[in-house]
């Protein structure tokens, strides 16, 4: 006997991750979810960011990891609140995952959540957090190849920072393939070329951001 | 590794339809997905395996209808499919492409089932 069932297995997922968009949208809670491989450079960025932002919104971190507090540690030192997920092997994070780390914060004295995934460029992609959007960081040591051979994350992240630009003259980074492929993956990804070591590029990226977060709390 | 969680959300999907329609044993599970979507079919059927056991989905074969990736190129305007995408258009040579399917996500189509 045949059953037709026509669902998306992540189904269960996808509905929690809508939950905890209710949840944002209740405190007007501005979610971004950053994924990139590891060592391309989220956590940097995330400093970068909160240092750049923290006068204008009060901000909170969630670090995904497979085991470790190395990067929440780092988080703490800015005195912002942060809370370690510990995958325990996982790959990626999860609806379920940002669900049960939210009780640590008042949510009521966040306008601003970086959700820092964990180092992957499969997994990450598939799993709906409840995030406003996916950005991506792709560093130049990692070759130019990333595009085509990890498509998915290309064509589901709104923004793409290409990081590590400062190394550009030792690596052999073809920049234009990276973004010509990354467009033709996605026509309407926003992409920054920046260095999270010496600051450039990181105003505009900044700026985007700033008018989407004002754009969604209005 | 995210087989493992998707097999066992397969699992959870077909033990509500198995409550919903009382059937005792899963024979196959037909699933899609698209070829960019970044799954591995033999990573999820040995995921499906070790979690089926004890259940109505134990010994059950999962089949695969993979959805072809497609790319539409600006240059010659036409759609075609590829196996790999390198952003160049295997028709004309044209840098100007977009992918237009491919990236589908996984989905049970349907259950044959006793």
């Amino acid at each position: 006997m045949k059953v037709t069932v026509v669902k998306n297995v992540l189904d269960a997922n996808d509905r929690i991750a809508a939950e905890n968009r209710e949840l944002f949208d209740r405190h007007k809670i501005y979610v971004i979810n950053l994924m990139s491989s590891p060592g391309a450079g989220k956590t940097s960025l995330v400093e970068r960011t909160i240092v750049a932002l923290r006068d204008n919104y009060r901000i909170a971190v969630i670090e995904g990891d497979i085991q470790d507090t190395y990067d929440a540690d780092r988080i703490a030192k800015l005195d912002i609140p942060v809370v370690q997920i510990n995958t325990g092997g996982g790959c990626h994070i999860d609806g379920n995952m940002i669900r049960e780390a939210l009780p640590a914060f008042d949510l009521s004295k966040i306008d601003f959540l970086i959700v820092e995934n964990v180092g992957n460029l499969v997994c990450p992609a598939e799993f709906k957090i409840g995030e406003n959007v996916k950005i991506m960081l792709l560093s130049t040591p990692e070759g130019a190849d990333k595009p085509s051979k990890y498509p998915l994350m290309f064509q589901e992240s709104s923004a793409l920072l290409i990081n590590k630009i400062d190394l550009m003259p030792y690596v052999d980074f073809d920049l234009e393939k990276a973004k010509r492929d990354s467009l033709a993956l996605h026509k309407d990804l926003k992409i920054f070329e920046v260095s999270c070591k010496t600051a450039a590029g990181l105003d505009e990226w900044i700026a985007w951001l700033t008018r989407r977060i004002d754009a969604f709390k209005k | 590794m995210h087989e493992l969680y998707l097999a066992e959300s397969i699992l959870n999907i077909i033990q509500d339809y198995a409550k919903r329609d009382g059937f005792k044993k899963v024979n196959s599970v037909m699933l899609s997905y698209g070829r960019f979507s970044c799954m591995e079919p033999k990573a999820l059927q040995f995921a499906f395996e070790v979690q089926a056991a004890g259940t109505a989905a134990e010994g059950a074969v999962l089949e695969f209808k993979i959805m072809p990736a497609v790319i539409h190129c600006f240059s010659c305007e036409k759609d075609l499919e590829i196996k790999t995408h390198t952003g160049i258009c295997p028709g004309c040579g044209g840098g100007e492409v977009m992918l237009t399917a491919g990236t589908e996500e996984l989905q049970i189509l349907e259950m044959d089932v006793d």
